[in-house]
């Protein structure tokens, strides 16, 4: 099966075309700045040159509609019409607790997404506009939502409710739902495959280190813990999101100055963590070259990112009774070593060491980068999510009726 | 590529605060007024309140940057003619409103909504200025308009369902609450609030408290954001004098009479931040000065 795979941004569209039967990609682009000036597709079809078409871009439609065209283009397309097109896969950064699979887009579901927007309100509108838009371009494809939290629905009662009145649980869903579980999933499955070991037998702890961070706990191939919680905001420090912090900070913060509940939101999603200690950036290649040409903002916010994360790594070890495979992925995990060496440098005592020259070079490929004495070995695994949501997406289609209602 | 299917004609207080909501929101829009200069100020102030909304980390450099690229400051009525969406926020004068919507209207598609951000006039007689009076809807917002998550969708006398539905859906679009309001003077908002603030200048008039201690026994007392004194000082004292006069004017009843301290500061010129002094004292920012407690005796002398 040919599947469309988009993961809709607010001013970017990122696709695969991905053929099922082989698992690889035919092509994968990014459609960036949509609705700015400079809007641009870069589109890279396998085995040919990459293309970068500027083009003014009004929305989402728009964006999507060029994204088909590309991929039909007689010169640097894949396919002949839009009809080759079997089926698109969206990826979705929540499914409340009502999704605890990927399924079929019906208009039932896009109503339980639109009461999903304040559970993620970064990712949620331009994911369900995406959703839409793409439905106007490509009309005839069956849809179908593959959700950041459906992995993490085997989380125990333990691990997902919080010590607040129960109430809460029961009156708002008030959870740990975690995020990434795509990600997580398919990172895990990849390093056991690569260490012989049985992924449904392993304690396997996933670091998901991108602009968004998250780790996740996985027991015989089940997610028992996650660090993001109720919203994607608890747990790691993250490019511009704080992470854990003491809630009564926020309460204090938003009193002495005023700010009303938005502002006390964008304060801690979108004005904190790498970005909002170093003063430099959110991304950690500029803040390790930052830190590396002394600066020391930049050296703290580093610190803070790798303590956190090995502490959550030991808690997690914990919670399994002992781990099998460490595993970093993503943006920081896949390409900054210097983040990894940071914190595996005390985890020897869990059997975690690292080989640093096989650890320096790398980058971006699935690699063991664990030293000959460690006992547990580490991994480096680029995330493929497209693939994941690919494959679910024709699961999906293959399994479903049009007609089943989803909830 | 389509053309922005909004257009808000009038780049004054009102349009800039309505261009920055939408833009917010994710949709382009054109910001026309008379001259490109007005249209581009209107851009340029747009900026300077989202850099106080960065300031108190409600945006970001990044959201800066994409809001404005949604804003596009014209003088040119051409782009009237793909619009779906027309917003009037001229300045409150009926006469200029019948000459603006005169030239506009003619450019506008047939199926256009046509939405008055009037406060004060009546959209009634505002959309007997008009070819097509049943698709004309009052929206009222509140400054700063993306921040106030509030619109009255106000239907005039001719006023169609649909053109109430369509601005209501636009309310929905702008992540606002609405409330449906049968056109009357003042609707909910100004008609309660503009006699509380009155009431707020009488205690005050009458010695019973001091100006702080008003506003701070209604802001603890009733958890109000903002006290009802320092309220009229944002809203400008000609503004809430105008409003008293109108309501009196319209509804005949002496509880809308405007207080005599009232009076006496907009004759004074006094007339809140804009002139830096109204019930408490401000800088050239509209940065509240801290009252000494000498101001608040002199206050009482003076109205005694």
């Amino acid at each position: 099966m040919r599947i469309l795979v988009l993961n809709c941004g607010s001013s970017s569209v990122k696709y695969q075309f991905i053929n099922t039967d082989t698992g690889s990609a035919l092509a994968k682009g990014t459609v960036q700045r949509i609705a700015m000036a400079g809007a641009s597709i870069t589109h890279k079809p396998t085995g040919k040159d990459t293309v970068v078409i500027e083009s003014e871009l009004l929305d989402h439609t728009a964006a999507i509609d060029l994204v088909v065209k590309t991929l039909s283009h007689s010169d640097h397309g894949v396919i002949s019409s839009m009809d080759e097109i079997d089926a698109v896969g969206h990826r979705i950064a929540h499914g409340g607790e009502t999704f605890t699979d990927s399924a079929l887009v019906t208009p039932s579901m896009m109503t339980v997404l639109h009461d999903c927007i304040e559970l993620a309100p970064l990712h949620m509108p331009a994911m369900i506009r995406g959703i839409k838009a793409c439905q106007r371009v490509l009309s005839d494809q069956p849809h179908v939502s593959v959700f950041d939290t459906s992995f993490h629905h085997t989380l125990p009662a333990q691990a997902y409710v919080y010590p607040l009145p129960y109430i809460f649980y029961d009156e708002y869903r008030i959870r740990r739902y975690g995020f990434h579980g795509t990600s997580h999933k398919y990172v895990a499955q990849r390093a056991a495959l690569l260490t012989g070991k049985p992924f449904d037998q392993s304690r396997i702890i996933t670091c998901h280190l991108g602009n968004g961070a998250s780790i996740t706990a996985i027991k015989d191939g089940q997610s028992i813990d996650t660090s993001m919680g109720f919203t994607p905001l608890e747990g790691l420090m993250m490019g511009t999101r704080s992470g854990d912090v003491d809630p009564a900070i926020i309460l204090y913060i938003m009193d002495k100055e005023e700010l009303s509940r938005r502002e006390g939101n964008s304060l801690m999603n979108k004005h904190s963590g790498l970005a909002g200690v170093s003063g430099i950036s959110a991304d950690m290649r500029d803040v390790v070259e930052a830190m590396e040409s002394g600066n020391e903002r930049a050296k703290l916010a580093f610190d803070i990112y790798c303590y956190r994360l090995t502490k959550y790594i030991g808690s997690y070890a914990a919670a399994l009774g002992g781990l099998d495979i460490l595993v970093f992925t993503a943006g920081v995990g896949e390409n900054s070593p210097q983040a990894r060496t940071r914190v595996c440098s005390t985890l020897g005592f869990l059997g975690v060491e690292l080989d640093e020259s096989l650890n320096q070079k790398t980058r971006a490929v699935e690699a063991e980068i664990s030293s000959a004495a460690a006992t547990v070995p580490t991994c480096v695994i680029p995330t493929n999510e497209e693939l994941v949501i690919a494959q679910e997406t024709e699961r999906v289609v293959n399994s479903e009726q049009p007609q089943t209602a989803v909830r | 590529m389509p053309n922005p299917a909004i257009v808000i004609v009038g780049a004054g207080a009102m349009g800039q605060g309505l261009a920055e909501a939408i833009a917010t929101q994710g949709s382009e829009l054109y910001l026309l007024d008379q001259s490109t200069d007005k249209a581009e100020l209107g851009k340029q102030r747009i900026a300077e309140s989202i850099d106080r909304e960065i300031r108190r980390w409600g945006l970001t450099k990044s959201d800066k940057k994409a809001i404005l690229a949604r804003i596009h400051p014209t003088a040119e009525y051409e782009v009237l003619k793909e619009a779906d969406t027309v917003f009037e926020s001229i300045p409150e004068n009926l006469d200029a409103k019948r000459r603006m919507l005169a030239e506009v209207e003619p450019y506008c598609r047939p199926d256009a909504l046509i939405v008055s951000t009037t406060g004060t006039l009546s959209i009634t007689r505002i959309a007997r200025y008009t070819l097509r009076p049943e698709r004309l809807v009052g929206m009222h917002f509140l400054n700063p308009v993306s921040q106030i998550p509030l619109a009255e969708v106000v239907r005039g006398r001719e006023t169609s369902d649909s053109a109430f539905k369509r601005a209501v859906a636009f309310a929905r679009s702008l992540d606002k609450q609405w409330i449906e309001v049968n056109e009357y003077p003042g609707y909910v908002t100004t008609r309660i609030i503009v006699p509380m603030i009155n009431e707020a200048m009488h205690v005050l008039m009458e010695g019973v408290a001091s100006a702080e201690d008003i506003d701070k026994a209604m802001k603890l007392g009733f958890g109000f954001h903002v006290g009802p004194l320092a309220l009229a000082d944002m809203m400008g004292l000609d503004v809430v004098n105008h409003w008293m006069n109108n309501l009196l004017a319209e509804l005949a009843d002496h509880k809308y009479n405007p207080a005599p301290i009232l009076r006496r500061k907009v004759l004074a010129g006094e007339l809140g931040v804009k002139t830096g002094r109204g019930f408490f004292d401000y800088d050239e920012r509209g940065n509240r000065q801290l009252v000494t407690i000498q101001d608040t005796d002199l206050e009482r002398e003076v109205v005694a």
